[in-house]
């Protein structure tokens, strides 16, 4: 077995988690359960890995089989990844068989035919998403396994997840084999990147519990807003204010869970406006300005503002707009003309 | 004023604040005997097995000297810095001691102090560490029992932040400079939520120039101006009350300052202004 391969498994093995490398080199299952028997996973990880690579050895594993272990880690801890989102287009009507004998010949030889030294690997999941995973080299060195791209591909959309390597330069040549596999036009990314690559497919697909904007006699889901209290001396003041903020923050966020989203990021060219009696700033030109909201999810700390008293309800539409947007990366210019106050988002 | 060679060493660290009082008996020409007595003090602890961790080394070398440009008026003490370096292992002469922990007390225009203090007090109000806990707790543990003062560590409030902001903020500076960023956490709710505001840094000094009524002087009315013409600015686009927000971080070309008391001084130029107005802080903390 090539050294290099050895060395490759035995980094990938030290990542698991000491308690998850049995159930993972199972799901690989390119050592024999007698092989994995004889695996002592009570010792520590370099002694684990050591002998995780003995078996391969016996087994002449390649960089083939140790390319889908990788895998196998990555869709496991997607959530290590920053993904971003590609949207794919047609130019006509045609909705062609889904191939994926097809779809795997075609991007192959689409990136070979440019880059020979690249290693190739694809992996089919149930929910019909097809993961692959490109180790990029250069026409005289052989391709770094230690920093591939993963492409997460579900065939029945127009919608492509990658988490780039860091090697940027490879990514227009990934996103022609795509289109070039899958028979699109072309390809353009969307402003739309999380860790979480569940909520990025939520997003996109639409899977989340959105609320359409119908008038509603039934009663708000979710019963009242305070708790029933037994002593009458105890008055709630700004009931009213409370129910009402609690009623458009359903109307805008729907009571199912939030599609997970680590942070929105926007950047401002409006122009600065105050109360003239300030006598402060009164540029012609923009007041440049960056804003960045992160959260461990975002979209359900947004959600709380307005009860917490720190925003007004209704809460901007720049924010509410996230999820059927589908971005969280905005640039928002001054809309000139008959509304000053109204935003535009390019 | 500070030779700024000398001082180069201050710039681009993260310095760990602290508020001391008044030091008892602190002589300048026994700066020796004290290094000395430190290092004994240090060796001691880990004998004792006080400081077992990582990375905390046993053969630990002590300096300490005057930094006698490092001050504001003449009324000020000199600046004191301790450093502690790993002895080398190798034994040729040439190889170079590695600095661990750096430690520099100081009094810019702290006169507000220095004026009230009877004679045998030593003022140096102000207390910047950077290197390992470890080592910053056993410095301040032997210069309490020597010298009878106590340290505290610094915060600073957001209201003093927004001064460090606009202040900063309206500093010309030659080079391009970097933006002018706030940070505000919104730690109560069901999840916490960081917000990161971050203005270009010609737009910000525009807004401060046209706020500032008198130059070199600045008012709390000013900065509060200031300050509400962002907070408004991001309302008109976000409906959310910035102002009700806590702010935790702000960070410019100048300077950068966190409310847990640290802070990163990046140009040399405004070094005298930053440290007078931590040695403030440091001050009203003490009082």
């Amino acid at each position: 077995m090539d050294e290099t391969v050895a060395e490759y498994i035995r980094r990938t093995v030290l990542k698991i988690p000491r308690d998850e490398i049995k159930t993972m080199l199972q799901k690989w299952g390119f050592l024999s359960e007698e092989q994995l028997q004889t695996l002592n996973f009570h010792q520590i990880k370099d002694n684990i890995s050591q002998e995780v690579v003995q078996l391969c050895e016996e087994n002449s594993a390649d960089i083939k089989q140790a390319a889908v272990l990788d895998i196998i880690y990555n869709h496991i801890y997607q959530n290590k990844r920053m993904w971003s989102v590609y949207q794919m287009k047609k130019s006509g009507e045609e909705w062609d068989y889904f191939d994926i004998t097809d779809f795997k010949k075609k991007f192959k030889a689409r990136l070979r035919s440019a880059l020979k030294n690249v290693t190739i690997t694809f992996k089919e999941y149930e929910d019909n998403a097809i993961w692959i995973r490109v180790a990029w080299g250069t026409p005289y060195k052989k391709p770094n396994q230690y920093k591939p791209s993963y492409v997460v591909y579900h065939s029945q959309t127009p919608y492509v997840f990658i988490s780039a390597s860091v090697l940027k330069s490879n990514l227009p040549l990934l996103c022609q084999a795509l289109i070039v596999a899958s028979n699109y036009h072309e390809i353009r990314e969307m402003e739309l990147r999380s860790h979480s690559l569940d909520s990025l497919k939520d997003i996109v697909f639409k899977r989340y519990s959105q609320n359409f904007q119908t008038y509603s006699p039934k009663p708000l889901p979710g019963g009242n807003v305070e708790p029933e209290i037994a002593d009458i001396r105890i008055v709630q003041e700004n009931r009213s204010e409370k129910e009402r903020i609690h009623r458009l923050n359903w109307e805008v966020f729907g009571s199912g869970p939030q599609p997970k989203l680590e942070f929105a990021q926007y950047k401002l060219e409006t122009m600065f406006k105050s109360d003239p009696k300030m006598g402060v700033l009164d540029k012609k030109e923009p007041f440049r300005c960056l804003i960045k909201f992160s959260s461990p999810h975002l979209l359900e700390s947004l959600k709380s503002l307005a009860p917490a008293g720190m925003a007004d309800a209704p809460l901007s539409p720049l924010l509410t707009c996230i999820p059927h947007k589908a971005r969280n990366y905005f640039k928002i210019r001054e809309k000139k003309g008959l509304f000053p106050e109204s935003f535009v988002s390019p | 004023n500070a030779d700024p060679q000398k001082t180069a060493f201050l710039l681009r660290k993260a310095w760990t604040l602290y508020s001391v009082t008044p030091l008892y008996r602190f002589h300048r020409a026994r700066l020796r005997d004290y290094a000395r007595l430190l290092s004994a003090f240090i060796a001691a602890e880990k004998q004792k097995g006080l400081a077992v961790e990582v990375g905390v080394e046993l053969d630990i070398k002590v300096a300490v000297s005057s930094l006698a440009d490092l001050r504001g008026s003449e009324q000020d003490q000199a600046a004191v810095l301790v450093q502690l370096s790993l002895r080398s292992q190798a034994s040729s002469r040439n190889s170079e001691d590695k600095l661990v922990w750096l430690g520099w007390f100081c009094s810019v225009y702290g006169d507000d102090l220095s004026e009230n203090v009877p004679e045998d007090f030593t003022c140096l109000p102000l207390f910047l560490t950077h290197g390992a806990e470890s080592y910053t707790s056993m410095v301040g543990s032997w210069f309490q029992k020597t010298f009878d003062c106590c340290f505290r560590r610094l915060a600073i409030s957001p209201l003093n932040l927004s001064w460090m902001v606009a202040m900063w903020a309206g500093c010309k500076l030659d080079r391009a400079a970097s933006a002018v960023e706030l940070v505000f956490s919104v730690p109560h709710l069901s999840q916490p939520l960081d917000i990161s505001y971050a203005i270009h840094p010609e737009d910000a000094k525009a807004l401060w120039d046209t706020v500032q009524k008198t130059p070199g002087e600045i008012t709390q009315e000013e900065v509060d101006v200031f300050m509400d013409c962002l907070y408004s600015h991001f309302h008109r686009h976000f409906k959310i009350h910035l102002s009700a927000a806590k702010l935790v971080k702000v960070s410019t070309a100048v300077a950068s300052a966190h409310c847990d008391g640290i802070v990163k001084i990046l140009h040399s130029q405004y070094l005298p202004g930053v440290l007078m107005l931590l040695t403030e802080l440091a001050i009203s903390q003490i009082q």
